[in-house]
């Protein structure tokens, strides 16, 4: 039976060997020719690839703190008392999941709220993976071209910009946040109107550069999008000053901490429209 | 020594093509190099014709100036068809083997069609009708040359029985 079966492998050795011949001819092809959006085929279909991966993995994530928070830990604790202490177990699942809830509630509002202000299509997406190294800066989001998503779509987070999308596939999107080594864009301080360029250095401060030394730029400024970069709308916050001082070129070294938290999200805006414009009267 | 064979060969498919094809108007229709996929195929080791296939196909794309695959692909699931065939068939006959050729011909041209469709989203119909005539000078240049062949083997078998 081995003998027979190993006979039947040497002559089917052709098809074991063809099909991996042919793959490697078509990750050749992705590799150099580009998907419509402008990236190469190869990173489209490893996005695309992954969606499945990151939605399941984000999925038994959430099912698996649910679980260990609300279940197994509790239990453990649970054998001295009787209905006293059923009840108190039963009080504290229900106040913890009335808790998150909660503090779901309070940022889907602002999300909401956000979403009236500005006056542009947007849609609302997931945060389901992030890149392993944190200094990479790198989110995945659960919308992609299926829900209108585009590359260079500006993302926010509840109260300010968090970055911007830049490999769309059809379910899933890679976003590029703001404190990224290669991200940067159009900003103006708010109070006194300063046009620069607001980057990121892969720390959790942003650099602001281009402002000349003459300009009153203070601790606790508020910086917000200037339109001026053709991707993001005007007067969308980003962040606060958190040290400004003279420089020893012609332009201030600033320093801005954004405002929404980036190790921390959850829940982001998309927007699916492009166009540059007023979203909240800043001009 | 094998394998710089091969692959010696298949470059010397591809330049012979080219410098035909650029003083003989007719050899821009023949496929040299499927010619030698099917004498490795039938000749020599059906494996080795797939990495035949392989190699003359991104040489072709090399040449073409196309994005290296498109005829590595087209190629190795030719010298595949081609390998099946004359594993399962008698081909000794010049219809049989004009009818393989010819339609392992068009199966390649046809594949690096639909890639073409596929992946860049462009179709050229006059490269199916020229497909078509490189099929059939293929397959009859191809069983000419494996015949011319054939006899060769018989002459030298001759003289050394």
């Amino acid at each position: 039976m081995s003998i027979e079966f190993s006979g039947k492998l040497k002559e089917e050795r052709a098809l074991f060997i063809v099909i991996p011949l042919l793959l490697l001819h078509l990750i050749l092809i992705s590799l150099q020719v580009e998907h419509p959006g402008g990236s190469l085929l190869f990173r489209n279909w490893v996005l695309l690839a992954s969606a499945p991966f990151l939605e399941v993995s984000a999925s038994i994530h959430r099912a698996a703190a649910y679980a260990w928070t609300n279940y197994v830990v509790l239990r453990g604790a649970r054998t001295q008392n009787d209905l006293l202490q059923k009840r108190v177990e039963q009080l504290t699942l229900r106040e913890d999941a009335l808790r998150q809830m909660e503090v779901e509630n309070v940022r889907l509002r602002q999300l909401l709220s956000l979403k009236e202000t500005v006056p542009l299509e947007t849609v609302g997406a997931r945060v389901v993976g992030r890149v392993p190294d944190y200094l990479a800066n790198i989110v995945y989001i659960d919308r992609g071209a299926d829900d209108g998503v585009k590359a260079n779509a500006p993302v926010l987070a509840a109260t300010a910009v968090v970055g911007r999308t830049i490999l769309v596939s059809r379910f899933n999107s890679q976003v590029q946040l703001i404190t990224n080594t290669y991200a940067s864009l159009g900003v103006m301080v708010e109070r006194t109107r300063s046009p620069g360029v607001l980057s990121g250095s892969g720390q959790p401060l942003l650099s602001l550069d281009y402002i000349s030394n003459s300009e009153q730029v203070e601790p606790d400024d508020v910086v917000v999008t200037s339109g001026l970069d053709g991707l993001f709308p005007k007067g969308l916050r980003i962040g606060r000053v958190v040290q400004s001082q003279r420089g020893k070129s012609a332009f201030r070294v600033i320093r801005v901490e954004p405002f929404a938290d980036l190790l921390r999200l959850e829940e982001v805006l998309v927007l699916l429209t492009g166009s540059v414009g007023e979203s909240r009267g800043a001009g | 020594m094998k394998y710089l064979f091969l692959a010696v060969s298949s470059f010397l498919a591809i330049v012979a093509q080219m410098i035909a094809g650029n003083n003989f108007f007719l050899f821009n229709f023949l496929d040299l190099s499927l010619i030698l996929i099917a004498y490795w195929a039938f000749y020599r080791n059906r494996t080795e014709a797939l990495f035949v296939g392989s190699l003359t196909g991104i040489l072709l794309d090399a040449a073409f100036g196309w994005p290296l695959g498109y005829n590595g692909f087209s190629k190795t699931l030719a010298a595949f068809a081609i390998g099946q065939a004359a594993k399962r068939f008698n081909l000794d006959g010049f219809g049989v083997r004009f009818a393989l050729i010819s339609a392992a011909s068009f199966l390649s041209s046809l594949t690096v069609s639909g890639l073409f469709i596929l992946l860049q989203r462009s179709t050229n119909t006059l490269y199916l009708e020229a497909s078509l005539i490189q099929s059939l000078i293929t397959g009859v240049v191809g069983v000419l040359m494996l015949s011319l062949l054939d006899s060769y083997h018989k002459v030298q078998a001759n003289r050394a029985g």
